[in-house]
């Protein structure tokens, strides 16, 4: 059922039309930076964005600051909102349920299939950006080593592997999000709904952590830690975020994949 | 299995989720029996103890100051996450962490080097006598040691506290002089190493405090040489600057010489130059000389201020525990006189200071 | 083969199915009958688990429904409210993804299924073009094949021949019935009349949700105990059957008589002259007339 519904996703048309446009911004300000040389100021922008101008190698990382606050998780959303309400509104739902492989298998096949567009769409992110910034920016760490935040040197092998943490922790965080998406998918008539809805939570939790009066609840925020995988490029990497994020994430993809399991295993199917 | 025992399982799975952290949070803290003399002995002892961490200080005390002072403003208005490594007050290392970089603070003997990770930069400066308020004086400890300075003060205990995942027992602070704005600071140290872990400012009639600054992760243990040393790599761009800030640079140049007493606060051996630091522990000022174009934005924006007065001698606000004040009017330079006192003592340190001030000839070398 | 007991549904404050008690035997063509919105389709998808009963039981080959849906669906073939298929892959490709999915299903001889599928239906020449460009008549017959895949014990089928030519009719009643002879067991929900009549060997009827009737489509179409006389001599004929019950119609009689050779024996030997001469039956649509109510898309006012 994970390998149908992983060849379904890899076949729409849509998956890799989302790919594509996820991609495309961060192609457009590698263009644009090239071109101009001009870097935000520091203290704007996303993270090592300005670090880019001097070493293309660290634009895999700006190019995931760039696409995760915002385009990312609406990609997922949409992809995680059809889950469900998508083949109900198809009609494809019932045929899905009467050759029966289990509704619970359905929804874990579907949050895989959904974690493999993740890991593909940031995979492929994350490959443009190197390649774009090699070829575009210049790639001075090559050759001197790169610097961390805190100013000491990386080891390329230091920079690859606190990379390729830096990508999991991404799509660990989306993974949140097409949890919430899915469990909406299953409840909500169509995946439009379900989409815009997930979008609302994560509007709002954005929303919140700006404001001072929901300093208690901010901890419990999804996208409180998002932006965490800076803490591994600093020196030594400060762990504290990272392991709270994770946490956070796990527990939010534990409780909605429960709650849409509640929702879903006993639900009438009348699409 | 109904849809309703469903639901109702998954509810209990988020209450355990949920309530699992915040047990372990509100777990109250042991008491601990020692009293407030020998804690305060105790917290005055580890001042030379190494020490590490996580800290996040959070002021309340919206500054209304911008250009040179911007730095200050943020630290006592804001949330300011810090990590330390501190071997002894000689090779420390304090990194503020910001959302997309860090600005780190590298101390080595008499040198402290700034690392801006936005700019790639490194300036390193010889450390002044006189200086503004940094990351590093905010630490727990470095805050607590500057308080601790005045014996007069009466310490007693207030309740333990778990801070850091320790229970450590409490000191509340009362300054023994009526000129400070000061009501009481508390204090919690670690009861192993004693070193300050969380401490509280209160001002005079506030219920919440204006300042707190607080290790969330906490060890005693010395942290290894490499950690406070700073090697900078090929792309950063390096510097040595002679004038660390405002203060250092009136201190260094102004050529005056401020009297040894102000308001009836003795100046302190620390300050030799133009600018003069008065008082001790919780009744402190410091008084630093301003140019015309130094103190004119500065004036605007104090009298832009909620509750400022302006008399005789000068502009004064106040804002939590700390008390501003310029003297002089529009387009002249005057004494920024700034501190943790009252208005009342503002005002005659001021007066002091514009009497007692001796201008000291240019040419002649200090 | 399904066997259902008081099969109750609510809706809120509608009884969308109310004490249904459906028994359907193995080798059936089963015409399940009711007009739009009596309840058909939300007892289809009660038998296939899609849907949950409020109140009583569901027994489909033997073994309790929703629990066993595991092992009795994958005998189990079926269309539920017309087709469906992913628009933007091809007839073929939807097939092979249908047959993968669910539990046994084998990588093996996956191809030569679907087109054996895709032939029984007559979608055998159908190109590599998605869905999307599917005719209604050319969806319905995929569907069709869909629940053909696996060769199913039990078909159950809502509208099986909704959108199809008449055609395209004759071939799905033929496939039916052939699968029928082989030993399949066919259920289909209708509210077409002739197309139960065509196809069927029991019959149940649903009105308002509720099972009005049930029973062999010959014992429902039995005769009525009349005989149908066409005859150009209509007053002759009724002026010798004086003492019988003798309805007189513009162009025909109708007699009653049990044996209408023993009739048009009696009719002849009088010399009345006779066109035609046939037992009266009962008409599908006149039994479910007589046990259903009002339209139930008829909204009076009160």
């Amino acid at each position: 059922m994970i390998r149908v519904e992983l060849s379904k996703m890899l076949r729409s048309r849509r998956t890799w039309s989302t790919i594509l446009l996820i991609d495309a911004l961060p192609t457009l300000v590698a263009v644009l930076l090239a071109v101009t040389d001009l870097g935000p100021r520091p203290g704007q922008g996303p993270a090592f964005l300005s670090a880019v101008l001097t070493d293309g190698t660290l634009y895999p990382l700006a190019a995931l600051g760039i696409v995760l606050p915002l385009f990312l998780p609406i990609a997922v959303a949409i992809t995680a909102g059809e889950a469900i309400a998508g083949e109900a509104q198809q009609g494809t739902l019932r045929y899905l349920l009467v050759r029966p492989g289990g509704r619970t298998r359905l929804l874990v096949a579907k949050l895989v299939s959904v974690l493999a567009f993740v890991v593909l769409a940031v995979l492929v992110v994350a490959v443009t950006a190197y390649v774009l910034g090699i070829t575009l920016l210049g790639s001075q760490s090559l050759t001197t080593g790169a610097t961390s935040v805190s100013g000491s040197s990386l080891s390329t092998t230091e920079l690859v592997a606190r990379t390729g943490l830096a990508l999991a922790y991404a799509m660990l965080c989306m993974l949140g999000v097409a949890a919430i998406a899915l469990f909406l998918s299953t409840a909500a008539e169509s995946p439009l709904g379900a989409a815009l809805g997930t979008m609302a939570i994560f509007i709002a939790s954005t929303l919140l952590l700006t404001l001072e009066a929901s300093d208690a609840v901010r901890p419990y925020l999804p996208t409180r830690y998002w932006l965490a995988f800076v803490d591994l490029f600093r020196d030594p990497i400060l762990w504290r975020d990272l392991v709270r994020g994770s946490l956070l994430q796990v527990v939010y993809v534990g409780v909605f994949l429960a709650a849409a399991w509640a929702n879903f295993a006993t639900k009438d199917v009348s699409d | 299995m109904t849809s309703l025992r469903r639901w109702c399982l998954v509810a209990l799975g988020v209450i355990l989720v949920v309530a699992g952290p915040l047990g372990v949070r509100s777990w109250p803290a042991g008491e601990n029996d020692v009293g407030a003399t020998d804690l305060l002995a105790q917290v005055r002892a580890a001042a030379e103890q190494p020490y590490s961490g996580y800290v996040e200080t959070q002021g309340a005390l919206q500054l209304p100051v911008a250009d040179r002072f911007t730095d200050v403003g943020a630290l006592l208005g804001e949330q300011t996450r810090l990590r330390v490594w501190w071997r002894d007050r000689d090779s420390w290392r304090v990194d503020r962490l910001l959302a997309s970089g860090e600005v780190d603070l590298v101390h080595d003997r008499q040198f402290t080097t700034e690392y801006d990770y936005q700019d790639a930069e490194a300036t390193t400066s010889r450390d002044p006598g006189i200086r503004l308020p940094r990351t590093a004086d905010l630490l727990p400890p470095a805050l607590a040691r500057r308080l601790l300075e005045d014996v007069a003060d009466r310490a007693t205990r207030v309740p333990a506290r778990r801070v850091a995942g320790v229970s450590a027992p409490g000191l509340r602070l009362e300054p023994g002089s009526d000129r400070s704005s000061i009501d009481h600071v508390d204090l919690w140290a670690d009861p192993v190493s004693g070193v300050p872990l969380r401490l509280e400012v209160y001002a005079v009639g506030a219920s919440v405090p204006g300042f707190t600054t607080e290790f969330l992760d906490f060890s005693a243990d010395e942290p290894a040489r490499s950690r406070v040393t700073f090697t900078p790599t090929g792309s950063t761009e390096q510097s040595f600057d002679d004038v660390l800030d405002i203060a250092d640079a009136a201190n260094q140049y102004a050529p005056l010489l401020p009297p040894d007493t102000v308001a009836g606060l003795p100046r302190t051996a620390a300050s030799d130059g133009a600018v003069g630091v008065y008082g001790r522990g919780l009744t402190q000022l410091v008084s630093i000389p301003l140019r015309g174009r130094e103190a004119s934005p500065l004036r605007a924006q104090l009298r832009r201020t909620l509750g400022v007065v302006v008399t005789d001698t000068g502009t004064v606000v106040s804002v939590g525990p700390l008390g501003l004040m310029l003297t002089g009017e529009d387009g002249d330079g005057g004494w920024l006189v700034a501190g943790s006192v009252t208005a009342q003592t503002l005002s005659d340190a001021a007066l002091d200071l514009l009497s007692g001030t001796v201008v000291v000839d240019e040419g002649q070398d200090r | 083969m399904i066997r259902t007991q008081s099969l109750t549904k609510h809706y809120g404050r509608i009884r969308a199915v109310d004490d249904v008690s459906l028994d359907v035997h193995e080798g059936d063509v089963y015409g399940f009958l009711g007009a739009n919105g009596s309840g058909k389709t939300t007892t289809v998808r009660m038998l296939l688990g899609l849907v949950l009963a409020t109140s009583g039981t569901i027994e489909v080959m033997g073994s309790a429904m929703p629990r066993h849906t595991l092992d009795v669906l994958p005998q189990v073939g079926s269309m539920v409210e017309g087709p469906a298929a992913y628009p933007h892959l091809s007839g073929r490709a939807n097939l092979s993804l249908f047959d993968a999915m669910g539990r046994g299903s084998k990588r093996a001889g996956r191809a030569g299924r679907v087109d054996d599928v895709l032939d029984r239906v007559g979608l055998g020449g159908v190109d590599r073009r998605p869905v999307r460009a599917y005719s209604l008549g050319m969806r319905q017959r995929l569907g069709l094949a869909n629940a053909l895949l696996r060769s199913p014990r039990l078909l159950v089928l809502d509208e099986p021949t909704n959108g199809l030519d008449p055609q395209g009719i004759r071939d799905i009643r033929a496939l039916l019935l052939d699968l029928n002879a082989a030993g399949t067991t066919v259920f289909v929900s209708s509210h077409l009349l002739t197309e139960i009549e065509q196809m069927c060997t029991r019959v149940g009827i649903l009105d308002r949700g509720r099972l009005v009737l049930q029973d062999h489509l010959d014992q429902l179409q039995r005769p009525t105990g009349r005989v149908l006389l066409r005859t150009p001599d209509p007053e002759r004929a009724a002026s010798l059957l004086v003492g019988r019950d003798v309805e007189v119609h513009a162009d025909h009689l109708l007699v009653d008589a049990p044996d209408a050779a023993v009739l048009n024996a009696r009719l002849v030997a009088a010399g009345v002259r006779v066109d035609e001469l046939t037992p009266e039956r009962h008409t599908l649509e006149s039994v479910v007339l007589a046990a259903s109510t009002a339209s139930s898309d008829r909204m009076e006012r009160a």
